[in-house]
């Protein structure tokens, strides 16, 4: 359950949320995936407040975030390249750029070699790669992770550092959940800022320049070029601040 | 999402629910078939009730010495009564050419009817019933009143051949009903089956689509083109039996119940095909608008 949580994250910076388990982090993850309305509070995204958007607008928002969820949802009788073809079919690729894309997404999490298989053949481990291949394929202006390191260990997080690095040197912004305290320390070496969360608070003081983005956000005063996305909470708030094409 | 994806994923779909497709197209099938066989069995019923309002009912047959002005007269005055359509006097030539048409059709051969004269038919007068559910009743009724006219020497009320027709026919039209009704059912049944199997079959991709921020309409439009396209090859099977063996089946019938009529018999038109075509692709459309299921955009998580 999240309670009191504010943050932001901008275009080609990566946010690290730490904490164990039930802390909130997979809470926090959705409400800024837009797979969770908060009971109270906002997300904001490209300066509009997506939780008072019309249900019928939400898909040109969701379509820039790229959300590997810790259970990602596949069509289990397609192969991995069709599922990750997928996300970049909503987006509006063609299919020759979006099967590039997906084989490149593969090769960047070490899937390749999976990619003819059917997702329903797979593993709950390597699903979740092909969800991490899925939410970095493109990319989009947002990628959101759940415990990236699906495969455990030093090879997993290294896939996943990896694949959530390249995605933010090409502009995205990344927020990644985990209670895997080394990789947390892997992306922050990658250059990321780390956020710790316990039972459903933020604790200690947040990254210096995250502040004006709250105040930003609070006052609802958006940055030049209009790109903000934010949320808030139950009981709290949330704002996230990255790059995006916006809502059609 | 691109048109071309909307295409692709119409492939997909079709090529891993094939059986589904199938009977899909089937369903569609029975409904044209249901929905054509009423409509061709009303027509059908309508045949039927003209051919029995057009037999002749009752046959006067006049003495040798009635003249011909006389059983004229006696036609006008039963012409005239309430429940009679027409009363004609049929000529002992007419007669006798009426039997020599009848017995050549049926493969009598000309030598067996060369030793009859024209002048051994009696003349007489046929006399059509307006249109009645008791038609046998008042056929009898009519055939004892003018046993009592002077001249008359027989009376033939055909109410036995009236009765066993409208029994072959009551029954025919009921027989039909019962198979239309079952038929319905069928085709209820098989509709619900199809829609209920699609949306268990769409619902996960439903709800990956909507994770990824489709929209519902191209989310539902897939499914909305195979099924109405489904749709339209059941449809126009159904449409094609019923166009191409609707025909041979009621003369087969109408022949086993002994019912001769000039009147065509009914067929489906192309502008009823057109219309029925039109009225299941639109079916197919709806049912496949909601046998997808959406998953809210949020809280699925």
């Amino acid at each position: 359950m999240l309670d009191s949580a504010t943050l932001g994250v901008a275009s080609g910076e990566l946010i690290v949320v730490e904490g164990s388990t039930a802390a909130g982090k997979s809470t926090l993850l959705e409400v800024a995936a837009l797979a969770r309305t908060p009971d109270r509070g906002a997300v904001w995204f490209a300066g509009r407040n997506t939780v008072a958007l019309q249900p019928a607008s939400l898909p040109y928002v969701r379509r820039n975030i790229g959300y590997a969820a810790a259970e990602p949802l596949f069509e289990p009788e397609h192969s991995v390249l069709d599922n990750v073809m997928l996300a970049l079919a909503v987006r509006g690729d063609s299919p020759s750029v979006a099967e590039t894309a997906a084989r490149e997404a593969l090769t960047l999490v070490h899937a390749s070699e999976l990619a003819a298989r059917k997702v329903g053949s797979l593993s709950s481990g390597q699903k979740r790669l092909v969800a991490l291949a899925r939410a970095v394929a493109g990319p989009p202006p947002v990628v959101i992770a759940d415990e990236p390191a699906a495969l455990g260990g030093e090879e997993g997080r290294a896939v996943a550092v990896s694949a959530l690095s390249a995605a933010r040197s090409l502009g995205a912004a990344v927020l990644c959940g985990t209670s895997d305290t080394a990789l947390a320390d892997r992306l922050v070496r990658a250059g990321g800022r780390r956020i710790h969360l316990a039972k459903g608070y933020i604790v200690g003081a947040p990254p210096v320049d995250l502040v004006p983005s709250v105040a930003a956000v609070a006052g609802r005063r958006e940055e030049p070029g209009g790109r903000i996305i934010a949320l808030r909470s139950h009981r709290g708030e949330g704002v996230m601040e990255g790059a995006t094409k916006g809502p059609r | 999402m691109r048109a071309v994806w909307i295409a692709r994923s119409v492939r997909e779909q079709v090529r891993d629910h094939r059986l589904l497709v199938f009977a899909a197209i089937l369903a569609f099938c029975l409904l044209a078939l249901a929905a054509g066989a009423a409509w061709l069995g009303t027509q059908t019923a309508a045949r039927w009730r003209t051919f029995v309002g057009q037999n002749v009912h009752v046959i006067v047959y006049l003495a040798d010495n009635v003249e011909r002005e006389r059983a004229l007269g006696l036609a006008e005055i039963l012409g005239r009564a309430s429940t009679v359509a027409e009363a004609t006097v049929v000529e002992p030539e007419t007669a006798f050419a009426r039997l020599e048409t009848s017995a050549f059709g049926s493969g009598v051969a000309r030598t067996s009817l060369e030793s009859l004269e024209p002048s051994y038919f009696p003349r007489s007068i046929e006399i059509q019933l307006v249109p009645a559910a008791d038609l046998a009743g008042r056929a009898a009724e009519l055939a004892g009143r003018l046993r009592e006219v002077p001249g008359v020497v027989q009376v033939d009320a055909m109410t036995s051949g009236l009765a066993r027709l409208s029994v072959w026919i009551d029954l025919g039209r009921r027989l039909g009903e019962g198979m239309l009704a079952a038929l319905a059912l069928v085709t209820f049944a098989s509709l619900m089956a199809v829609f209920l199997r699609s949306r268990r079959a769409a619902r996960q991709r439903s709800m990956v689509l909507a994770q990824l921020g489709d929209t519902a309409a191209s989310i539902r439009l897939p499914m909305c083109l195979w099924m109405a396209v489904a749709a339209l090859v059941g449809g126009a099977a159904g449409a094609a039996l019923l166009r191409f063996g609707w025909r041979p089946l009621l003369s087969h019938v109408e022949r086993s119940l002994g019912i001769v009529s000039t009147l065509p018999l009914p067929l489906l038109g192309l502008r009823d095909l057109g219309i029925g075509l039109a009225i299941v692709l639109l079916f197919g459309l709806v049912l496949g608008y909601f046998a997808t299921p959406l998953a809210r955009a949020r809280d699925h998580a």
